[in-house]
């Protein structure tokens, strides 16, 4: 019998460590939908303070973990090889979109492309994809490495996080897939979000809303 | 910033929250489903009659609702005269009485519900408080029902 004193694996509280920072931030997000948005009527900008509760987080989470912007993808070295890999799946999962929009309710309408809520799109792309890959895509790698179990991982969440839309949870799905895989190569936030807002603006175009129920999410799904 | 400061704000972070969630959750039921509204109902020969009070409002008429075997028969405003329901106390004035004329129920057993509905978030939800027990019933061959539940004590 061993008289040494049983130590903890410093890899083994790093990786928990990194789950529970991912499920506190998804946890956050579900809360705003599911909860703020979906109870608050009056109140509804109060969904700014799960939001900010994530965000202070995350923000303190990359000083702990050292982590500088260009670690996290803000950087603009390798932005075009990044976009080189992101234009293939994302012209590929463009041109699927038209097809079936166009199948279901024909060409898409003008008044549907001129909507200004689009313009604000680059920027929510920019921050989706900020916390999806700049956070949860890195702490993923800390738990279980970097491939196919990460980059599910990142995948599901987003998934889930889209929910109960099932239309925009599959899509999730599979952007998730591709745009955790490219990071994980070429870590690129603003490629990212360039292929994230070209896929969004053509999902609003293309699909009609009856199919992505107005890309509702939460609560707000059902009514 | 150290992860062991980290996991401190996690902890704290988690904890907010849920204080945060429980109290939306607990204030969006008393909103949704306030504790005001009382009333009691029966079965008559060819009616479900009753009274409903808001004790939030009592001098406002309730909207009432009834639901015979699980389905939606009719809606009206609890407005007919019910002067032992404000002898009783329950009401400040008497005008809190209901009546809903029953359509054709097949012979046999049924159960009717009366709800009264309650409008929330700006007139944007609506939602549905049973008053009283189920009242539970009988439809003869002629047509007349038969309450087999008429114990008026029973109030909420």
């Amino acid at each position: 019998m061993s008289d040494k004193q049983p130590q903890s694996d410093p890899a083994i509280g790093a990786r928990t460590l990194a789950i529970a920072e991912i499920i506190s931030v998804s946890l956050s997000c579900l809360i705003a939908e599911w909860v703020f948005l979906s109870f608050l009527s009056r109140y509804r900008w109060l969904v700014i303070v799960p939001l900010l509760l994530a965000v202070s987080f995350m923000v303190l989470s990359h000083k702990a973990y050292r982590e500088s912007l260009h670690d996290l993808g803000f950087r603009s070295d390798n932005f075009l090889s990044a976009l080189r890999l992101l234009v293939v799946p994302t012209l590929i999962a463009v041109v699927i979109i038209f097809l079936v929009g166009w199948y279901l309710t024909g060409p898409p309408s003008v008044p549907r492309l001129l909507r200004p809520r689009l313009l604000l799109l680059p920027a929510w792309a920019l921050f989706q994809q900020y916390a999806l890959q700049g956070y949860i895509n890195r702490r993923a790698q800390t738990a279980l490495g970097t491939g196919g179990k990460s980059i599910l991982l990142v995948a599901t969440v987003f998934a889930i996080l889209h929910l109960p839309n099932p239309v925009l949870a599959a899509l999730t799905l599979f952007g998730g897939l591709i745009w955790a895989a490219i990071y994980q190569r070429e870590a690129n936030l603003f490629a990212l979000a360039a292929s994230h807002t070209v896929a969004s603006i053509s999902l609003a175009m293309a699909l009609p809303l009856n199919v992505i129920n107005g890309l509702r999410v939460g609560f707000k799904y059902f009514g | 910033m150290t992860k062991a400061k980290l996991i401190n704000f996690l902890i704290g972070k988690s904890i907010l929250e849920t204080v945060l969630v429980a109290t939306i959750v607990v204030g969006f039921y008393i909103t949704a489903f306030p504790p005001y509204f009382h009333g009691w109902g029966e079965a008559t020969s060819s009616a479900i009659a009753g009274w409903a009070v808001n004790d939030n409002a009592p001098w406002d008429r309730v909207t009432v609702q009834l639901f015979i075997d699980g389905r939606f028969v009719a809606t009206q405003q609890a407005s007919f005269s019910r002067p032992d329901v404000a002898k009783a106390g329950w009401s400040k004035d008497e005008w809190h009485g209901y009546q809903f004329t029953l359509p054709t129920l097949s012979v046999g057993p049924h159960e009717a519900r009366v709800y009264a509905l309650h409008e929330s978030g700006g007139g944007t939800r609506q939602t549905l408080q049973q008053l009283g027990d189920p009242i539970r019933f009988t439809t003869d061959t002629t047509g007349n029902n038969i309450d087999l539940s008429k114990t008026p004590t029973s109030h909420r």
